[in-house]
């Protein structure tokens, strides 16, 4: 016996009964309240469509609101919790709501937002109070979701007869075969409706086929649905490894597949219908196949005294399983004709079909049927209805199939495919069945019942001119639930298709989209969750920098350090000290993250000044210097350095925010329009570390590393440091006298130790972002981003003079756009505080406040050694603009400080610092 | 997710590629400037068939042209674009 | 109950021989030729149309080329990974997109794809043994979701 609780009452189970078979066991009919009128629910279906019988199940993270009693296996210690109700499901207070439901009909949203908008805000508060599913847990969810990728020549889904008989032919053929299965048993409509196929029970054959196709290297997969079906026969599969709510018992809760199939089969049967009449969504009415599924597969007799309705032959099978497990059947309410069921031993009215149903939260009391024009009573405690089958075509239909219409079942049957897939079994070949529309008193007669949808709501945006099926559907809402309309879908187009005085196939249908059932969030985030919410790249030298505790700065994916805090120091203590040291002495920092290329072969001087706007062929061997990069628009989008390591091959450095934009960008070049010449273009981002090292003592500091004279300015050396063979760059991105060293990051931690004891006994320090930023700002050095942001020329970033006159580079062609004479452009410009204060980064430029922005800002540091708030900035015709007073002003961050225009060169204009 | 023929690897799932550009969007080197304006700003957008610029960038690097319905999502052909390849 | 072992092997000399002609004398060098798209021949392995990964010496690989292509180091960047034992294609489905349980998908064959969102190059050493060499950056990452995965592989 397994135990469970529902609201907190203390229930039993047999094993193998869904949450709503162990209810109706005991005897619950009431199982929770509708999503806007707070009606009573029961339970309508026993599978996946079970627009009613919601529940929360699992408590703390683990909770899942808005899980199917009927799609949920009861395990021990289960908790599962009614909803949308208050205090409690049988007093709720909402319900009083079913007095004012005229005040919440068809579009009640739409007119809203009509009105003034403080009425909506008004409505906002008391809808979302009333309104409502199941609430999302707050705490995170504890378990683990794997996702994994699979692939077969057959995916079959649904294991029902048709199902596995597919599924064994291809197995059989030597095919990679994939079943899945919903349900937690194989064939659960064997289990309904029991017979004998290939001479054994259909279970035990079920069963028999699916060790069949496990022998044969095929994947049988229960408690698993097929959510979409994609592209190229991508299918995503939604597997329970445990029930929701449940511990888990292995690593992982749920299983999301990625399944490349080459033909898809579906064998995903049918839902039946409801009947539309008054009062069809009390506790109590009940799908036929539903009820003889708890009889004969649940052992649970759901009433003793039951009225069944029916428009086709299959409910006859449902009044049989009733009357064998003891129950009475009152009546069968057949809407044919005459001689339809007369000879199957009940109480057959022809000509037949319910009206309204009597009773309320407890359960139906009876049913009020119109027979032959005339109205009758019964007293019942269940009414089983079935208004016949629709074929569950959702894949099909996802996969980009048509719809056929089936005149003799009244729906819509796979059609034409786009894809390698077909349909097999009942959904290609539905029972027959007629359909009557709706009986009864239309407010009360539901269609949609999980979005509380009514007949008198159709009827309404129809009257309002809401009459194509894709409008009708967004003003009502119909089919927009978690259920995605499973079981409303037909009854509403068969309304839609009366008023219109045409049939069913031409009121047309709306388009499903996946998934097929509610996917949990966590299945799609997979182990992609906290810390790995999104990938981590860690440089060489990560476990050296941690072992320093610093502050890291997440740029992109990377980690890198901000600062090195000494003691109690702030992130602005901590790098205006770096900085300082490296002003005055030497500080060394890990820039390991620059996208680095190597270009090689005898045509590598011609690709480089396609792609580089500076001249490159003039470069001697052993010499490097600063470029930057248009894009075709004229643009600047990167910059770097570039060095002649050989006389044909070249290191080229770039930014580490557009490495990866870079790799592709070279890669075009090379292979789209440069793919006759001879060249290489390897990118060695991560093959080489790299340490700067800047300030005035880093001349020596590299000399007595490496024992020979440092490298002059933009010169290269192959050297060595500790044993390791390094290029030894001088270049400078702070404004002093700086080396980049590049080398093996193999090697990362050994050449850093023996670079930071020389720059600490020179009473350097290591420095990180920060620094680095205060200081490149200070020399108005531009980065990739905010101040290279792609909607600059090279003139505009006062990098002119630099450009190759020749021409020949990637951009030179368009700059010639008569846009970019505009001198009312954006340019870059520094900017100084006049009176005290700090400039906030991202502020705008303005002369007054309130008047128009002219610039923004795009970088903001100050003065290392002196104090005093300087910054970057894109000014509209800045340079001619130098000397002029505006205000630096940032709304969000309440703060305005005037500022003075000038050069973006705070430090050291002339570059003597860069010189021994 | 399509299947995407890579003309190097063959079929392989579109997470492995990036797209990048139509066709008719590329500047050649030695375009006239008009020429390159009307390649990047007035482009052609048809519904249906047109030739796009992909890259099998997360599998073996190399470009190539798809003609493929951008309705339908069919791929009518695919051809490599780069260097002379060895076999 | 893991069948799969996941063995950090550390860094080695690698390089890229990137191609722009067609050099006669490798297959001296070399012993054989450069393998095709998708296979790899003793410490060779196609990367990509134009380029090969090469593990071990190239000295004399560097000269055979000369004039049709060239070599860049590239192995401080790569991590290599040797995941071994009966179950190692079904942990690399894992988070994965390329059928690794393909029966065509045998000793010798290379493949570079996406893995828990990092491009990852394999090499199948024989039928229990594949080698990955894996972006240093990412690494620690992806050791860290092989780990988690092997835990909980399906049967």
């Amino acid at each position: 016996m397994i135990r469970f609780t529902f609201d907190g009452r203390a229930l039993t189970a047999k094993p193998g009964q869904t949450l709503a078979a162990a209810l109706l066991d005991h005897g619950i009919k009431l199982v929770g309240r509708s999503f806007k009128y707070h009606r009573p629910r029961g339970i309508l279906s026993a599978g996946v469509e079970e627009p009613n019988a919601l529940v929360t199940v699992g408590t703390g993270g683990r909770a899942e609101p808005n899980t199917r009693a009927t799609d949920l296996y009861v395990y021990d210690g289960m908790v599962a919790t009614s909803q949308n109700r208050w205090p409690s499901l049988s007093s709720d207070l909402g319900s009083a709501l079913q007095l004012v439901a005229k005040a919440l009909p068809a579009g009640f949203y739409y007119k809203t937002f009509f009105g003034p908008p403080k009425l909506w805000l008004f409505y906002e508060k008391f809808i979302r109070r009333a309104a409502g599913l199941g609430p999302a847990p707050v705490e995170a969810d504890p378990d683990r979701y794997a996702q994994r990728a699979a692939f077969c020549d057959v995916l079959v889904v649904g294991a029902g007869p048709a199902g596995l008989i597919a599924a064994r032919d291809a197995a059989r053929a030597g095919k990679r075969v994939i079943l899945v299965e919903q349900d937690a048993e194989l064939a659960p409509s064997l289990l309904r409706d029991p017979q004998e196929i290939e001479g054994q029970p259909g279970s035990v054959w079920a069963a028999s086929v699916a060790a069949e196709l496990r022998a044969k290297g095929g994947r049988v997969l229960t408690r698993t649905s097929a959510s979409g079906l994609w592209d190229d026969n991508f299918i995503c599969l939604s597997e329970k490894l445990v029930e929701p709510g449940q511990v888990p018992q292995g690593a992982f809760t749920q299983r999301y597949w990625h399944v490349r199939a080459d033909e898809v089969v579906l064998a995903t049967g049918t839902l039946e219908r409801p009947l539309t009449f008054a009062n069809n969504d009390r506790p109590g009415v009940m799908l036929s196949q539903a009820v003889r599924t708890y009889v004969s597969r649940f052992g649970v007799v759901p009433g003793q005294r039951v009225v069944v309705a029916t428009s086709n032959d299959d409910a006859y099978l449902t009044a049989t399983a009733l009357r064998q497990a003891g129950a009475e059947v009152v009546a069968v309410l057949d809407s044919r004709p005459s001689p339809a069921g007369q000879d199957s031993g009940f109480a057959v009215l022809n000509c037949a079909a319910p009206v309204s149903a009597a009773g309320g939260k407890r359960g139906v009391t009876g049913v009020t049927a119109l027979i032959d024009g005339a109205e009758r009573s019964f007293a019942c405690d269940l009414i089983a209805m079935s208004g016949g089958f629709t074929p569950v075509v959702h894949l099909h239909m996802q996969a980009g199939g048509k719809l056929d219409w089936d005149d003799a079942a009244q729906a819509f049957v796979p059609g034409a495919t786009r894809q390698n897939v077909r349909t097999v079994g009942s959904a290609a070949a539905p029972a027959p069945a007629e359909t009557f529309g709706a009986l009864g008193p239309a407010k009360q007669a539901f269609v949609d019942f999980q979005n509380d949808v009514t007949v008198a709501d159709l009827d309404l945006a129809w009257r309002e001119g809401y009459r194509s099926v894709e409008h009708l559907k967004r003003y009502t809402t119909l089919g927009m639930a978690t259920d995605q309309g499973k079981t409303s879908n037909m009854a509403a187009l068969d309304r839609i298709a009366r008023r219109e005085g045409m049939e069913v196939p031409q009121a047309g249908l709306t388009t499903f989209r996946p998934p097929y059932t509610p996917v949990s969030m966590g299945a799609l985030v997979g182990l992609a969750t906290g810390e790995h919410a999104q990938p981590t790249r860690r440089p060489a030298l990560y476990d050296l920098h941690a072992a320093k505790h610093p502050i890291w700065l997440n740029a992109g994916y990377w980690k890198r350090p901000r600062a090195y805090p000494v003691g109690s120091e702030t992130l602005a203590e901590a790098g205006l000290r770096e900085a300082r040291s490296v002003r005055q002495a030497v500080g060394l920092c890990d820039v390991s993250t620059l996208a680095k290329f190597e270009v090689q072969g005898p045509d590598a001087v011609q690709f480089l000044e396609r792609v580089c706007q500076t001249t490159v062929g003039k470069l001697a061997v052993g010499r490097g210097r600063y470029t930057f990069m248009a894009r075709e628009d004229g643009l600047v989008f990167d910059d770097g350095t570039v060095w002649r390591l050989e006389d044909n091959r070249y290191l080229l450095t770039s930014s580490t925010g557009g490495a990866s934009r870079m790799a592709t960008w070279l890669s075009y070049v090379r292979n789209y329009l440069c793919a006759d010449l001879k060249v290489s273009v390897v990118c060695v981002q991560e093959h080489y570390a790299a340490i700067a090292v800047a300030g005035p003592q880093s001349s020596a500091v590299m000399a007595e590393l490496t024992g020979a004279e440092a490298p002059r300015h933009m010169s290269v050396s192959e050297t060595g440091i500790a044993g390791v063979p390094v290029l030894l760059m001088a270049a400078s991105f702070s404004g002093e006298r700086a080396f980049e060293v590049h080398f093996d990051a193999r090697h990362a931690e050994a050449v850093w130790r023996a670079i930071e004891d020389k720059v600490l006994q020179a009473g350097g320090a290591p420095y990180g972002i920060e620094a680095m930023e205060l200081l490149r700002i200070e020399k108005g050095h531009l980065v990739v981003g905010p101040d290279i942001d792609g909607r600059l020329t090279a003139d505009e970033l006062g990098l002119g003079k630099m450009v190759n006159k020749a021409g020949g580079w990637i951009g030179a062609a368009t700059l010639h756009r008569p846009d970019f004479a505009d001198s009312m452009r954006k340019q870059l410009v520094g900017i100084e505080a006049v009176n005290g204060g700090s400039i906030p980064e991202g502020a705008m430029l303005v002369r007054r406040v309130g008047e128009q922005a002219e610039g923004h800002v795009t970088a903001s540091g100050l003065r290392i050694m002196e104090g005093g708030s300087i910054a970057l900035a894109h000014l509209m015709g800045g340079h001619m603009r130098h000397g002029e007073e505006l205000y630096a002003h940032s709304p969000t961050r309440k703060q305005t400080v005037k500022v003075r225009v000038g050069s973006p060169h705070f430090y050291d204009p002339s570059g003597e610092r860069y010189r021994d | 997710m399509l299947l995407i023929p890579c003309p190097h690897c063959g079929d392989r799932a579109q997470a492995e590629f990036a797209y990048e550009r139509t066709a008719d969007s590329v500047v050649p080197l030695d375009a006239a400037p008009d020429q390159a304006v009307a390649a990047l700003f007035t482009r052609t957008n048809p519904r249906g068939i047109d030739e796009e610029i992909w890259r099998h960038t997360y599998g073996c690097g190399s470009w190539m042209l798809i003609r493929r319905d951008r309705v339908s999502h069919a791929i009518e052909w695919v051809k490599p674009i780069g260097p002379a390849v060895l076999p | 109950m893991t069948d799969v072992v996941v063995e950090r092997l550390g860094f080695a000399p690698l390089q890229l021989l990137d191609l722009w002609g067609d050099p006669g004398g490798v297959q001296q060098v070399l012993g054989h030729a450069l393998p095709p798209v998708g296979r790899a021949e003793g410490g060779v392995l196609r990367t990509g149309p134009t380029s090969w990964l090469i593990e071990g010496e190239v000295s004399a690989l560097k000269a055979a080329i000369s004039g049709d292509g060239a070599i860049a180091a590239v192995g401080g960047g790569l991590l290599r990974v040797r995941l071994s034992g009966p179950n190692w294609r079904s942990l690399l489905m894992e988070g994965g997109l390329f059928d690794f349980e393909s029966p065509a998908f045998t000793t010798d064959c290379v493949v570079i794809t996406v893995i828990d969102h990092v491009s990852v190059t394999l090499r199948v050493e024989g039928p229990d043994s594949c080698l990955a060499y894996v972006p240093a950056s990412h690494a620690a990452d992806l050791l860290h979701f092989w780990q988690i995965s092997a835990g909980g592989l399906p049967q």
